[in-house]
């Protein structure tokens, strides 16, 4: 491995080597030393409400069966096989009380442990040869929840989920506690999109700047009122604990008008109002910033916006969750789901599913213009001019490094972390920093080294 | 009974869709409506082919419902192969207007420069319902769309289910379900229509 430090340097100072966005040795080092200790989203436990639900997600190349077992408590398991290693698990979602190995036959019971072993007697001479008391898939090393988000670590030793994510659970409950049920997902919708990972984490974190131009053509067509450039500058971007996001500047009013300013009907108002601490409530009703996109590094990001949906001047907001998952370099899958809150009204619940279809997943019509771009600039990182340029990510700071809009006093901010208004990379900064800080440790004991 | 339409009702926004079925077994290739679907059919792909999509979306009905569910693996017998609740098309007549829409203004840029498509259509047949100014018609897609010039060129394949209805205007379509055969698309947006 050559090597990074002075591509480790150059990222910290905001310039950032083009070629990181596709080259095969700085993923290589990603897996080992970025992907090995990080914590990294699996499912949502309303994917898996009922004993014996179950799905599959994929962790790189690594296989786990996200299962809520007949406790009602949820396992996370490597699918594969203790014998000869097959997957005991071939379907994406379903429910079982147990998965049994097509090759020999061995089964497992949805928590894991291994029950049926064929002619344990005859082949093995019984428990004298193969004890199969206490044999289990193999449960990932590390496993948190915080508001139904299940996360695991692959390193043991990793620090408890809500140190990692810090005072950003200030924002995420924004997203995924509006009422004492949480959300729910739908989903996900998958697709393939030839780019790399950090791009979509990178712009869903920070990225105001690209919205007048990227999404000119839905605000042209009417679908959504906010991203004229003069508006989302006003907004606030912030950065708190492992994630950061951006915000748009809602019009004077109280926090009761600034919530149905975006579509929430009252009774979800009246619950949000009971559900966030009065700093959360003061970020919408005092500051006046509601949410839009956030990410946690590394590679999980949300989505909370408000289009019109019918031919009418209401507009209805919606949540979108989305995984970007490194397949290589220049490689990535997609995993977009829609989240809305349990307890919202069945109609509100449609139409805010309708909004999200609209906008955001496969088919969304902001998410194909962002594609478009990401693609571009990976297949354009490969060549050897790319390993010439630096890419400034310097908007907000002047030579010096002094800041040119300063970060806002808690007077005008009630959250946690630095927020600020107008055009800076800030955010992008500071997940590329992260990123840095980890490519530059080696695999400690708890991780494994590739 | 038809196998698809139940993704068309139990669709979290089908409560608008049309209901007609087909009935009875395939038209005869020689049948008179069977000739009339598929030229429809065959029309219709050129139009897709060339972006023409203020022409196409003339040819739906108001009251469409045009929906391509997200396939998931499931287990033999499992009952279901879709992500419950969840589709990547789950349209109708004003959302299809507005990405139609979309398309028309000069600042769509993941179709500038525009995709280079062929929309290969075959395995035709129509049925018969119980209304004379319906036909249920199948056909499989396969969807071949290149960009620039470096780029992979992307397939989607798929399976479609249509309801057809007689207007004094012509034939409109007035219900479209796409299974897509991957629960993984390889295809970097869906900005284009099947
Ligand atoms: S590999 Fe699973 S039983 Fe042999
Ligand atoms: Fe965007």
């Amino acid at each position: 491995m050559p090597d990074q430090s002075a591509v480790l340097d150059d990222v910290r100072r905001g310039m950032i080597p083009a070629h990181i966005y596709n080259d095969a040795e700085v993923f290589a080092l990603e897996r080992e030393r970025l992907f090995s200790r990080s914590w990294l989203f699996v499912a949502h436990e309303s994917e898996i409400p009922q004993p014996g639900d179950y799905a599959v997600r994929r962790v790189l190349d690594d296989s786990f069966i996200v299962a809520r077992d007949e406790q009602g408590e949820v396992r996370v398991m490597f699918n594969m096989c203790l014998h000869r290693g097959m997957q005991v698990c071939r379907a994406e979602l379903g429910n079982a009380s147990h998965f049994r190995c097509p090759y020999h036959g061995w089964s497992y019971r949805n928590d894991g442990r291994l029950v049926g072993l064929p002619f344990h007697q005859d082949a093995y001479g019984g428990e004298a040869g193969f004890r199969r008391k206490g044999q289990t898939l193999l449960p990932a090393p590390a496993l948190d929840s915080y508001n139904g988000l299940i996360f695991i670590n692959l390193d043991a030793q990793a620090p408890p989920l809500r140190d990692y994510l810090g005072d950003f659970t200030f924002y995420l409950d924004y997203y995924t506690k509006q009422s004492e049920s949480g959300i729910e997902l739908r989903g996900p919708q998958r697709w393939r999109i030839k780019a790399n990972w950090k791009i979509g984490a990178e712009n869903f974190a920070g990225d105001m700047y690209h919205t007048p131009q990227t999404h000119t053509s839905v605000v042209e067509i009417g679908l959504f009122r906010e991203p004229k450039a003069a508006k989302r500058k006003d907004g606030a971007t912030y950065w708190a604990g492992a994630g950061g996001g951006t915000t748009y500047k809602l019009p004077p009013g109280t926090v009761d008008e600034r919530l149905a300013y975006v579509g929430y009907p009252f009774e979800m108002v009246e619950r949000m109002k009971q559900m966030w601490s009065p700093e959360q409530l003061r970020v919408v009703g005092e500051d006046g910033f509601m949410i839009s996109a956030a990410s946690v590094f590394p590679n999980l990001s949300f989505v909370h916006n408000w289009p019109r949906v019918a031919d009418s001047d209401d507009v209805l907001p919606f949540i979108s969750i989305r995984q970007w998952q490194p397949i290589s370099e220049n490689e990535t899958e997609v995993l977009s789901w829609f989240a809305v809150d349990a307890e919202a009204p069945e109609q509100f619940k449609k139409l805010s599913y309708k909004a999200y279809l609209m906008c955001f997943g496969s088919t969304g019509m902001f998410e194909q213009d962002d594609v478009e771009n990401w693609v571009s600039l990976t297949s354009t990182a490969a060549g050897s001019m790319a390993r010439r340029l630096r890419l400034n990510s310097r908007m907000g700071l002047l030579d010096d490094d002094t800041e040119v809009t300063p970060a806002l006093p808690p007077e005008q901010f009630a959250g946690p972390g630095v927020a600020r208004t107008g055009y800076s990379e800030a955010n992008q900064r500071e997940l590329l920093r992260r990123w840095a800080d980890h490519l530059e440790q080696p695999a400690g004991d708890g991780a494994v080294a590739r | 009974m038809s196998s698809t339409d139940t993704y068309s009702s139990r669709s979290p926004l089908g409560a608008h869709a049309p209901r007609q079925q087909r009935t009875g077994s395939t038209l005869p290739f020689s049948d008179e409506r069977h000739l009339l679907a598929y030229q429809w059919l065959v029309d219709e792909t050129y139009l897709l082919d060339a972006q023409d999509y203020q022409a196409w979306l003339g040819l739906l009905s108001d009251d469409i419902h045009y929906l391509m569910p997200v396939r998931v693996t499931t287990a033999l017998g499992a009952g279901f192969d879709v992500a419950p609740g969840m589709a990547h098309f789950d349209e109708d007549k004003y959302s299809l207007s507005r990405r139609v829409a979309r398309f028309a203004t000069e600042h769509a840029w993941t179709e500038d420069p525009p995709s280079r498509m062929r929309h290969h259509l075959s395995n035709v047949r129509t049925f018969a319902t119980e209304d004379p100014d319906h036909l249920v018609v199948d056909s499989a897609v396969l969807l071949f769309r290149n960009r620039g010039d470096v780029r992979e060129s992307a397939l989607i394949s798929a399976g479609r289910e249509d309801l057809l209805r007689r207007t004094a205007d012509g034939w409109r379509l007035a219900r479209r379900t796409i299974l897509v055969d991957e629960s993984v698309l390889r295809m970097q947006n869906l900005a284009i229509f099947l």
